[in-house]
């Protein structure tokens, strides 16, 4: 029979003692969310309607709704998919799949985690330099997205490699031993396998471009705009930067209007990863190992 | 699944354009001073109503954001609440532009206490000594006052980032000239002041701490600040800043406020300036708290 000495009970006390500590921390985290949520809705919540959502502001930007501002980050955020997802899904398949592993791949990653690291507004600069003056895109949606794409190309590449390295090696050395083609492997085996994780990377790079106001406060994105932008020369309204302006730039601004603008760029982001996680769950399910 | 996620953001965006399709526009991109860039949004808003084939693009960003832009080419009209320098005008030459300057109001500079401040009016080698570097104002009981709550006594001295034109004219107007009379050490505002990156940033800090001494257009007034009446001479009668003191330059610290086009403006653009300066223009500007350029009647 075994007997619990002191030295055991003493044990299972600091145990039990962690276990409360460490789950306490993670109820803090949760705190914040909570708190950030409550006061967006009680503060903001008034704010929210249909009109809010699909009118134009009026009177010096104190009244009126924020569709400009809405329909302008989605263009934005379109246009900056349309440039990322491409190049960044091809250059992680390129890096992941084909790619010799030399220096010169071992450089390039170094390169993509980087570029990850530099600030937005380091990218902002570039994309004023590169994109608005040299290529003479000017202040536009174009300019605006190809910088937020630049800033949230390593997020793709470096999802979408993380995710196609995640199909077993077995998998390719199967479908090579039948006599596929590296391509044939890829385009048959590995994608299909990797895709719910490449499509979660892509809406979680979404949600990041939607809040993002650095990079376009100088390439595209503007104080008021009485119109909506037709296409990708046309500047435009942005959600994140109207709270910046509502927030600090414009005077007898509603109180609950700078929390509505904010309560609906935070649904916005939460819309999309719980649709990344939806996504997940749904291609985990058919995952077949 | 993919193919559908794209053709879904495809239709929406598609959607989106044909919804909006109307005839061509012309564009007017207009960039610069944070004073004016309130101005400038309600002169785009009600120029739709007058000519809606032009749209006419706004952002901020401060009159030295506006003035880069205009040398860079990248903006129609910068607005300024400053004039440019000449170096700025020779850089914009270096790139063929050739900047022309239009005076499209004026606006006083209202400098703001808390409204638990005892202090009614200071004069502008006061308020040279609070903000420039080595004056002697430093504690609120040196001008003779003490401000309830505000136990340290401190002057907590609020100031703009230094690209704003706000900026740039409080020094030209206020620091300079007591530079040149010896009271302060050099025309430079004192080190450790509180730079605000726009004007409701120093009006919303002044608000909420006593010790705190701010300046900023008068058009950021509000009913929870208090505004110091100017005198030109220490102990000499002092003007409120208002619309009409700024128009008709009884107060001290007032100053024009520009737009800048490439050369004589031609077409829209024109036309847009043209409706400024215009009786319906110039009123927008007076109900926005700023002083129109010459005298207008408004319904």
């Amino acid at each position: 029979m075994f007997e619990a000495t002191a030295r055991n009970r003493r044990a299972q006390r600091v145990q039990k003692l962690y276990a409360i500590l460490f789950g306490l921390m993670t109820a803090l985290l949760i705190l914040p969310v909570l708190i950030i949520l409550g006061t967006l809705i009680y503060k903001g919540g008034s704010m929210i309607s249909i009109d809010f959502l699909f009118t134009e502001p009026t009177n010096g930007m104190t009244e009126g709704g924020i569709f400009p501002a809405l329909l302008g980050t989605v263009w934005l955020v379109s246009v900056a998919l349309l440039a990322s997802v491409p190049l960044g899904v091809a250059a992680a398949i390129y890096l992941s799949e084909y790619a010799p592993d030399n220096w010169l791949t071992r450089a390039i990653n170094l390169a993509i985690i980087n570029l990850a690291g530099v600030p937005s507004i380091v990218h902002a600069l570039f994309g004023v330099g590169a994109f608005v003056i040299f290529f003479g895109f000017g202040t536009s949606i174009l300019a605006a997205s190809l910088t937020l794409a630049i800033m949230t190309l390593p997020v793709v590449i470096v999802s979408t490699k993380e995710s196609l390295q995640a199909v077993p090696q077995a998998f390719r050395v199967a479908c090579w031993n039948m006599g596929a083609t590296r391509w044939q492997t890829i385009r048959r085996v590995v994608l299909p396998n990797a895709v719910s994780g490449i499509l979660t990377g892509i809406i979680l790079e979404v949600s990041r471009t939607t809040g993002e106001t650095a990079p376009i406060m100088f390439t595209g994105a503007v104080f008021f705009s009485p119109y909506l932008p037709q296409g990708i020369f046309d500047q435009t309204m942005a959600l994140s930067l109207h709270l910046f302006v509502v927030t600090t730039q414009v005077p007898e601004v509603p109180e609950a209007l700078p929390y509505g603008v904010a309560l609906v760029l935070i649904f916005l982001v939460l819309l999309m990863n719980s649709l990344s996680i939806g996504f997940r769950m749904y291609l985990r399910g058919k995952k077949k190992w | 699944m993919r193919k559908s996620l794209i053709a879904l953001l495809g239709a929406s965006l598609f959607s989106a354009s044909l919804s909006l399709s109307a005839a061509n526009r012309v564009l007017i991109q207009n960039k610069g001073s944070d004073t004016l860039v309130n101005v400038a949004q309600a002169w785009a808003e009600a120029y739709k109503k007058v000519n809606p084939s032009v749209a006419v693009a706004v952002s901020g960003g401060g009159s030295g954001t506006g003035i880069a832009a205009m040398i860079n080419g990248t903006v129609d009209i910068a607005n300024a609440s400053r004039s440019m320098k000449k170096r700025e005008i020779q850089r914009a030459k270096a790139h063929g532009i050739n900047p022309k300057e239009h005076v499209v109001g004026y606006d006083a500079l209202a400098v703001f206490i808390n409204q638990k401040n005892p202090i009614d009016s200071l004069s502008l080698d006061q308020l040279a000594q609070i903000f420039g570097r080595g004056g002697k104002f430093t504690k609120w009981s040196d001008l003779g006052v003490k401000v309830p709550g505000c136990p340290s006594d401190e002057i907590v001295v609020v100031s703009r980032q230094n690209n704003s034109g706000t900026y740039a004219y409080f020094k030209k107007a206020v620091l300079k000239p007591a530079a040149k009379k010896g009271l302060i050490a050099k025309g430079t505002y004192r080190q450790g002041t509180r730079d605000m990156h726009g004007s409701k940033d120093v009006v919303d800090l002044v608000e909420k701490t006593p010790c705190a001494i701010g300046y900023s257009g008068l058009a950021y007034a509000t009913d929870h600040v208090k505004m110091v009446c100017v005198a030109q001479e220490t102990g000499g009668p002092c003007v409120k800043p208002s619309v009409k003191t700024a128009s008709d330059k009884s107060y001290p610290i007032a100053r024009p406020l520009f737009m800048y086009t490439n050369g004589e403006p031609k077409g829209a653009i024109k036309a847009y300036m043209d409706w400024i300066l215009s009786d319906a223009g110039q009123c927008i500007l007076l109900k926005k708290g700023y002083a129109p350029v010459r005298e207008v009647h408004c319904d």
